[in-house]
C-alpha cells in the first residue's frame, strides 16, 4: 500500500479518493429518495385504487411529491459530477 | 392583461441583469483554451527561464503538463455559461413576448370562441327542439280538435239523417194516413152518391112502375116519402145482411 | 475512464460544445444556443399556426397540439395550484412549458441528441425568474411584512418550534427553491443524456467486437429513449407546476 502510494503522484491519489467518494456519495444519496419515492407512489396508487374519481388530483400531487423527493437524489448526483476527477 | 405582461417583462429584465452580474466573474475566470495555454507557457518560462529548462526537470515538466491539461479540461458542467445565458434568456424573452402578445391570446380566443360557439349551437339546438316540440303539441292539439270536430260533424250528420229519416217516415205515414182517409172519404162519398143515385133511380123506376101499375097519378111528393121509407128499410136490411 | 476497453469520454466533454460563431465574445453561439433558438422558433411556429383563424370547428394538427397544451396547463397546473386568479400567468407558464419541453425533447431527436437543458443556462435563468416573480407576487398580494411573516412564521406551528422552523423556512423559501428548481431540471437532463450515451457507446463497442451481445445494450438504449421522452415531458410539467405552486403559495398563503 505504501509502495503503491509512493508510486502514484499526490494528484492521482486525490483523484482516486474523490472518485471513490463520488461513487459512494451518489450511491448513499440514492438510498433515501429511492425508499421515499417508493412510499409516495405506493400510497398514491392505493389512494387511486380506493378513489378512482380523484385519480387526477392524486396524480398531480404524486408528481409534486416525487419531484421534491427526487431533489435529494439529484443533489447527490450533482455532487457526484462535481467530485469526478 | 397588458399590465401583467409589462410587469413580467420587468421581472425578466431584472432576472437577466441579476444573472449577468452574477455570471461575469465566472466568465472572467474561465478563458479560452489558447489563452490559458499561452498563460501557462508564459508562467513556466518566468519560473524556469525557458521551456527547455522545464523539459529537463522531470517534476517541473509533470506539473507543467498538469497545468496544460487543466487548460484543456472543460469548466465544471454545473456552472452556467454566459453566452448560453444571454442567448437562452433572449430566446425565452422573445418567446414570452410573442406568446403574451399574440400566440397565447389567439389560441385562447380560438378555444373560447369554439366553446362559445358549441354552447350557442347547443342552446340553439335546445331552443329548436323546444320549438319543434311546441309546434308538434300544437299540431297534435289541432289534430285532436279536428278529430273531435269531425266526430261531432259526423254525429250531427247522423242525427240529421236520422231526423230526416224520421221526418220522411212520419210524413210518409201521415201521407199514407191522409190518403187512406181521403180514400175512405171518397169511398164513403161515392157510396153515398151511389146510394143517392140509386135512390133517385129506384124512386124514379118505382114511380114509373107504380104509375104503370096503378095507373093513377099519385102525388110525387107522397110517392117520394113512401119510396124513401121503403129504400131505408131495404138499405137497413141490406146493411144488416152485409153484417151477416 | 475506461471499462472493458471502452473509451468513455469525460463527463464535461459530453456537454460542452465547441463554439460555432462569434468565438471569444459573450455572444458565442454553440449547439446549445442553437437548440434554444430552435425551441423558441418551434413554439412560435406552433402557436402562430394554431392561432390562425379557421373555419373548421374540429381542431386538427398543430392546432390540436397547442390547444391540448394550453388546456393541460390550465386544468392540471393553474386551476389545481393557483386557482382562477392565476389565469394571468397562463402565457408565462405556457411559454415556459413549451420552451422547456422543446429544449428537453432534443435529447431523443435524431442527429441532435442533446438536451439543451443539460446546460445550466436556461434552468438557472428560469429559476431565478421564478424566484423574482413569486417574491414580487407575494409582496404585492400580502404586503412586504405580511409576506415575510407568512413565509417565515407559518401559522399553526407551536411558538416554541419557530426557533427551528423559521431558519429552515428562510433557507428553503428564499435560497434553496430556485436552486432546487434549476438543479432538478438540469440534473435530470444530464442523467438522461449520460444514460443514453452510456448505452450507445456500449452498443457500438460491443458491435465492433462480437455482434450478438450488442443486442442487450441496444434494447436498453431503445427503452431508455422511450423513458427519456417521458422524462422530458415530466420535467417540463414539474418545472411548470412547481412555478405555479410557488406563485400560488405567495398569492394565497395557507389555503
Amino acid at each position: 500500500m505504501l509502495s503503491l502510494l509512493a508510486q502514484t503522484g499526490p494528484g492521482e491519489f486525490l483523484d482516486g479518493l474523490s472518485a471513490i467518494g463520488a461513487g459512494l456519495g451518489y450511491g448513499l444519496a440514492a438510498v433515501g429518495p429511492g425508499v421515499g419515492i417508493g412510499i409516495v407512489v405506493g400510497n398514491a396508487i392505493s389512494a387511486m385504487a380506493r378513489q378512482p374519481e380523484s385519480a387526477g388530483m392524486v396524480r398531480t400531487t404524486m408528481f409534486l411529491g416525487i419531484a421534491f423527493t427526487e431533489a435529494l437524489a439529484l443533489i447527490g448526483f450533482v455532487v457526484f459530477i462535481l467530485l469526478l476527477p | 392583461m397588458a399590465r401583467t405582461t409589462v410587469k413580467l417583462f420587468a421581472a425578466l429584465g431584472a432576472t437577466g441583469a441579476l444573472l449577468l452580474a452574477a455570471a461575469s466573474p465566472a466568465q472572467a475566470a474561465g478563458e479560452t483554451i489558447g489563452g490559458c495555454i499561452l498563460e501557462q507557457v508564459h508562467h513556466a518560462e518566468e519560473e524556469y527561464g525557458s521551456l527547455s529548462a522545464v523539459e529537463a526537470d522531470e517534476n517541473a515538466f509533470k506539473s507543467f503538463e498538469d497545468d496544460l491539461e487543466g487548460c484543456v479540461e472543460a469548466p465544471s458542467p454545473i456552472l452556467p455559461e454566459l453566452d448560453e445565458i444571454i442567448w437562452g434568456g433572449l430566446a425565452f424573452v422573445i418567446l414570452f413576448g410573442f406568446m403574451a402578445w399574440k400566440g397565447f391570446p389567439a389560441v385562447k380566443r380560438a378555444m373560447d370562441a369554439r366553446s362559445e360557439k358549441i354552447r350557442a349551437d347547443l342552446d340553439a339546438a335546445d331552443a329548436a327542439k323546444a320549438d319543434a316540440l311546441r309546434t308538434k303539441s300544437t299540431y297534435e292539439a289541432e289534430l285532436a280538435e279536428a278529430k273531435t270536430a269531425a266526430a261531432a260533424i259526423i254525429d250531427e250528420a247522423r242525427g240529421q239523417a236520422d231526423q230526416l229519416r224520421q221526418d220522411l217516415q212520419a210524413r210518409a205515414e201521415a201521407d199514407i194516413a191522409e190518403q187512406r182517409a181521403r180514400a175512405a172519404n171518397d169511398i164513403e162519398s161515392s157510396r153515398r152518391q151511389a146510394l143517392d143515385d140509386l135512390r133517385t133511380e129506384v124512386a124514379a123506376i118505382a114511380v114509373g112502375a107504380a104509375e104503370r101499375v096503378v095507373g093513377a097519378s099519385l102525388d110525387a111528393d107522397v110517392h117520394r116519402s113512401l119510396i124513401d121509407g121503403y129504400i131505408d128499410e131495404v138499405a137497413g136490411a141490406g146493411r144488416n145482411g152485409d153484417g151477416n | 475512464m475506461s471499462l472493458l476497453a471502452l473509451e468513455f469520454p469525460p463527463v464535461s466533454h459530453l456537454f460542452d460544445w465547441p463554439t460555432i460563431w462569434f468565438d471569444g465574445t459573450p455572444l458565442a453561439v454553440n449547439k446549445t444556443v442553437l437548440i434554444y433558438l430552435a425551441a423558441t422558433a418551434a413554439t412560435i411556429v406552433l402557436f402562430g399556426l394554431a392561432g390562425r383563424p379557421r373555419e373548421s370547428l374540429v381542431p386538427a394538427g398543430v392546432q390540436h397540439v397547442a390547444e391540448s397544451g394550453v388546456n393541460f396547463i390550465e386544468n392540471s397546473v393553474v386551476m389545481q395550484t393557483i386557482g382562477p386568479d392565476g389565469k394571468k400567468f397562463m402565457p408565462l407558464l405556457t411559454s415556459m412549458f413549451f420552451f422547456i419541453l422543446f429544449s428537453n425533447i432534443t435529447e431523443v431527436v435524431p442527429f441532435i441528441q442533446f438536451p439543451a437543458n443539460s446546460r445550466m443556462a436556461i434552468p438557472i435563468t428560469l429559476a431565478v425568474l421564478v424566484w423574482v416573480i413569486y417574491n414580487v407576487v407575494g409582496v404585492r398580494s400580502q404586503g412586504p411584512f405580511g409576506y415575510l411573516k407568512n413565509s417565515l412564521f407559518p401559522p399553526g406551528v407551536p411558538k416554541v418550534l419557530y426557533v427551528i422552523v423559521t431558519p429552515i423556512e428562510l433557507v428553503s423559501t428564499f435560497v434553496v427553491r430556485p436552486f432546487s428548481l434549476a438543479i432538478r431540471l438540469w440534473a435530470n437532463m444530464v442523467a438522461g443524456h449520460l444514460l443514453l450515451v452510456t448505452f450507445a457507446i456500449l452498443s457500438a463497442t460491443l458491435w465492433e467486437f462480437f455482434y450478438v451481445p450488442a443486442a442487450l445494450p441496444f434494447v436498453m438504449l431503445i427503452l431508455m429513449t422511450a423513458f427519456e421522452i417521458l422524462v422530458s415531458f415530466l420535467q417540463a410539467f414539474i418545472f411548470t407546476i412547481l412555478t405555479a405552486v410557488y406563485i400560488g403559495g405567495s398569492m394565497h398563503p395557507e389555503h
